[in-house]
């Protein structure tokens, strides 16, 4: 059986394409087997909705009059980068509003941009012949400024390790809140409904990917920072953290549904972001990994209260074990806790998938293909001659 | 037999009465420490008190006799529906198991009856969607 972008858009265009979430092919490949399931299903629908720390936005204000080249920029109070053009800037999700009550950061503005709030921006310059101006206290929305785009270097990593703390306090990790004496255990993916984990080796996704994002439509940019192909597979399936992607999309058209500030309490902000990516069945090959199980799908235990980039896993468990809710460590139940909806992850995929039928998302054929070959590098403190 | 959760406020001179023991000797009420403050302002206890009712009414018109503050609470948490992306950070954070992932719909099910009002779930709520009104 093979299938090409071509035939699988003109059954899109002629509304007779066959699409399934994951959750639903799985089923599907059950009963009648990857054979005949691959043969009645053209595209498979991901989704995925977690903390993405690695995420912002580019905005262009506009010029003012007279005009200003902004040195210092601050949306609502959080600092944004300026060093780049007069009125870019960017801001950061994890940027942090300082001198507030409560969490505040740059996820927060990106939220109350893609739900149609006003943002007050404050910018100071040094002046120059032209552009005179040094400073503007004034106010944004999506509907004032020119481009406002999420550009995310980082984001839905391929599978992520699970946190637990053996130590005697309680850890405030990024994780969320890790209970002392193994007494919980996190997690951050949807398992068998995340998008990286149905093409491990990124077969059909690739540089300008057209996938959902934020409730809007966006697009793989590039390689994902911290992008690595190189964990051991169970299933054909990394156990860890491996490839991730650079995503790009338009702030207009996303939904607040899907954006969402995150805050985790004595470690920081971050941004909860719904991606959705189709994969196309292009053979059985394809069909076979899009419709592994949660059971299949393993991620390595990690120990936080070892402070080092080097820990090593404790233990290796499925996506099944943690999502039963317990699961068993040097003989004690530790409890689970999730950090990526599951019940969002659901909604996107069946969204995308109706996005599909309704024919206002067609699928795209990568313009490049991502590495199938990289090592992620360490920072070492080190001499000029060294890093020669 | 039924149960009550009350939240009692004491001046600071009074932080010296044993009053849970008048409760168990002359009302016949059996409770739990919940949660209990003590401050430069004062005390705070919050109790599940358990007995007749007549019992617990009447054991309450004590505590107002002596000038103890009395406040019945029936929920001690807020959340917003509309923030909750139902992930489950705060499942296995609950020390009460008064929080629950529904495996059928992936909801989190949270229950009032059970909370104790210790606010872990609040700070341990990423997009912030629980609230403490106690």
């Amino acid at each position: 059986m093979k299938r090409t972008y071509e035939e699988i858009n003109a059954k899109i265009q002629q509304g007779d394409a066959v699409v399934m979430t994951a959750e639903e092919a799985i089923k599907l490949a059950e009963s009648k087997g990857i054979e005949k399931a691959a043969k009645e299903v053209d595209i498979v629908t991901t989704g995925t909705f977690g903390a993405m720390c690695s995420s912002g936005a580019f905005i262009n204000f506009g010029h003012s009059e007279p005009p200003i080249r902004m040195k210092r920029v601050w949306l609502n109070g959080v600092p944004a980068y300026a060093g780049i053009a007069a009125v870019d800037a960017y801001i950061g999700a994890t940027e942090e509003r300082e001198d507030y009550g409560q969490p505040y950061g740059g996820a927060h503005v990106i939220e109350d941009l893609v739900a149609g709030k006003a943002v007050h921006l404050r910018a100071t310059a040094a002046g120059t012949d032209c552009y005179p101006r040094k400073d503007i206290d004034t106010y944004i929305s999506l509907r004032t400024v020119n481009q406002a785009y999420m550009y995310n270097p980082r984001n839905i990593y391929q599978n992520y390790g699970v946190a637990t703390n053996s130590s005697e306090r309680a850890l405030f990790t990024y994780m969320g809140k890790l209970l002392p004496h193994y007494g919980n255990m996190t997690y951050s993916s949807a398992g068998q409904l995340s998008p990286l984990l149905k093409d491990p080796h990124l077969r059909t996704i690739g540089i300008g990917t057209r996938i959902f994002m934020g409730g809007g439509i966006g697009y793989v940019a590039w390689e994902g920072t911290q992008y690595k192909t190189t964990p051991r597979e169970l299933n054909g399936v990394p156990v860890g953290s491996a490839r991730s992607l650079a995503l790009i999309g338009d702030l207009r058209g996303m939904s607040p549904e899907f954006v969402q500030a995150l805050s985790f309490t004595g470690y920081g902000i971050s941004l909860g972001i719904g991606i959705g990516v189709p994969i196309p069945i292009l053979d059985e090959d394809i069909m076979r990994t899009a419709v592994l199980r949660d059971d299949q799908i393993f991620a390595p235990v990690l120990d936080y209260a070892i402070q080092s980039r080097g820990r090593k896993p404790i233990a290796e468990v499925s996506y099944a074990q943690l999502r039963s809710g317990t699961v068993e460590l040097f003989g004690k139940k530790v409890q689970t806790s999730s950090l990526s909806s599951y019940y969002k992850a659901r909604i996107i995929a069946d969204r995308l998938k109706r996005m599909i039928e309704e024919k206002e998302f067609t699928l795209t054929r990568p313009v490049e293909q991502l590495p199938r070959e990289r090592m992620q590098r360490a920072l070492d403190v080190c001499s000029e001659e060294d890093v020669l | 037999m039924s149960k009550k959760k009350i939240n009692l406020y004491f001046r600071p001179e009074q932080v010296n009465e044993a009053i849970t023991y008048v409760l168990v000797k002359e009302y016949d009420l059996k409770f739990n420490i919940l949660r209990a403050d003590v401050e430069e302002k004062g005390g705070r206890l919050l109790l599940e008190v358990e007995g007749r009712p007549s019992q617990i009414s009447n054991g309450i018109a004590y505590l107002q006799s002596i000038g103890v503050g009395v406040k019945e609470l029936n929920e001690y948490v807020e959340k917003d529906l509309s923030r909750c992306t139902n992930c489950g950070m705060c499942v296995s954070i609950c020390p009460a198991d008064a929080i629950e992932m529904d495996r059928q719909t992936w909801e989190v099910r949270f229950d009032q009856s059970k909370c104790i009002a210790c606010g872990l779930c609040v700070s341990s709520c990423p997009p912030q969607a629980m609230r403490l009104k106690v």
